[in-house]
């Protein structure tokens, strides 16, 4: 089954999971950057995986993603956007002072934006994972700082999701003063769509 | 002065002072081929090495021999002569150095092998290339001299 197949009841299910999975996501920054976070209330769209650099601001915008492999009961690829002044915002959050300034992109930066996507997505999955009863672990995460447009040609094209729709969680997450916004892709592999489904006890169609 | 915009698995063709541009490749490889008397050039943004053997289905522009193939029968249409096309190609990037690759080398690595192979047997020669790395590209190609400009945020401006 594929995300074309859902109704508007499965994709109100997936956003009311989602608003859970990433209110989770929210808590566990807010450990780490050791200060409140806030969070918009996550829309949740369909949408062709091509067209996720418009949707993170074109294709030539630079941004810091953040890919990992999803495996468990579902298989599947997640991918963490982050707009360059977000990445730059989250790095000066959880580095300080030893934040890399002006173009730099260092490798300690990277790492911190790496580790930032790596709990953002276990914290989602583990929400997720909890309401189905079902094991999910994301991989090893990457990290890649480029055109949004060259990330997701690289994805499309290596992992071979060409013509395939992903569930688009946008959301921001602010602290008192600073806005920090991110994208977050979730591409389940289409016989876990129809396994989600089927757990949700929701009948398709 | 336009700049055409060349989409995903499409090849487009424009005559000076136009140009052609191209956004966001990966391990996509873009292919100009341009006739300097002409000043007409054509651009590709392919995604894959090789048409499937067989029955091939799905559009032949997705693939690099494909795309090659269908650019210089545009090219000829536009009243190009064969023997004065020149060729140039840049992307083919490997850009999660952790993601497993399928097969031995990666598929950039691979688009760009296509590439030069098709375009030696063609007799269509590949003056130069801007390809490999694990950066993104934005290629810009101008009939009007033949030059290809490849914009990465890495590597800054680069004129080939």
């Amino acid at each position: 089954m594929r995300f074309a197949a859902l109704s508007s009841r499965h994709t109100d299910l997936l956003g009311e999971i989602s608003n859970i999975g990433v209110g989770h996501a929210a808590t566990a920054l807010a450990q780490m950057i050791g200060r409140d976070v806030g969070m918009r209330v996550p829309s949740v769209t369909i949408t062709p995986f091509s067209r996720v650099p418009d949707a993170v601001g074109g294709s030539e915008r630079p941004v810091a993603a953040v890919y990992c492999q999803l495996m468990g009961n579902i298989t599947g690829h997640i991918l963490l956007v982050f707009p360059r002044d977000s990445a730059d915002r989250l790095m000066k959050a959880l580095l300080g002072d030893r934040a890399p300034s002006g173009d730099e992109w260092t490798e300690q930066g990277a790492s911190s934006i790496r580790e930032v996507g790596n709990i953002l997505a276990s914290a989602y999955l583990n929400a997720l994972g909890s309401m189905l009863d079902m094991t999910l672990i994301p991989s090893v995460p990457s990290i890649v700082y480029d055109m949004a447009g060259a990330i997701v040609d690289a994805l499309l094209i290596e992992q071979g999701l060409t013509d395939d729709l992903a569930l688009l969680i946008e959301t921001e997450f602010f602290g008192k003063d600073q806005k920090i916004s991110g994208h977050f892709f979730l591409l389940p592999d289409p016989e876990s769509v129809s396994t989600v489904i089927s757990r949700l006890g929701v009948a398709p169609g | 002065m336009k700049k055409i915009k060349v989409g995903l698995a499409e090849i487009r063709l424009a005559r000076a002072p136009d140009s052609l541009i191209s956004y966001g490749f990966g391990s996509c490889l873009g292919i100009a081929i341009v006739d300097p008397y002409a000043k007409v050039g054509g651009l590709a943004h392919a995604l894959l090495a090789s048409q499937p053997g067989g029955n091939p289905s799905g559009n032949p522009l997705k693939y690099v021999d494909g795309a090659i193939e269908a650019m210089l029968a545009a090219l000829a249409e536009a009243g190009c002569a064969r023997g004065a096309l020149l060729a140039k190609t840049a992307g083919g990037a490997h850009m999660f150095e952790a993601v497993p690759r399928s097969g031995g080398s990666n598929i950039g690595e691979r688009n760009a092998r296509a590439a030069r192979e098709k375009l030696e047997q063609l007799g269509i020669p590949l003056v130069a290339e801007d390809v490999g790395g694990n950066y993104g590209r934005t290629i810009e190609l101008e009939p009007d001299d033949g030059t290809l400009v490849v914009r990465s945020l890495r590597m800054g401006i680069k004129r080939i």
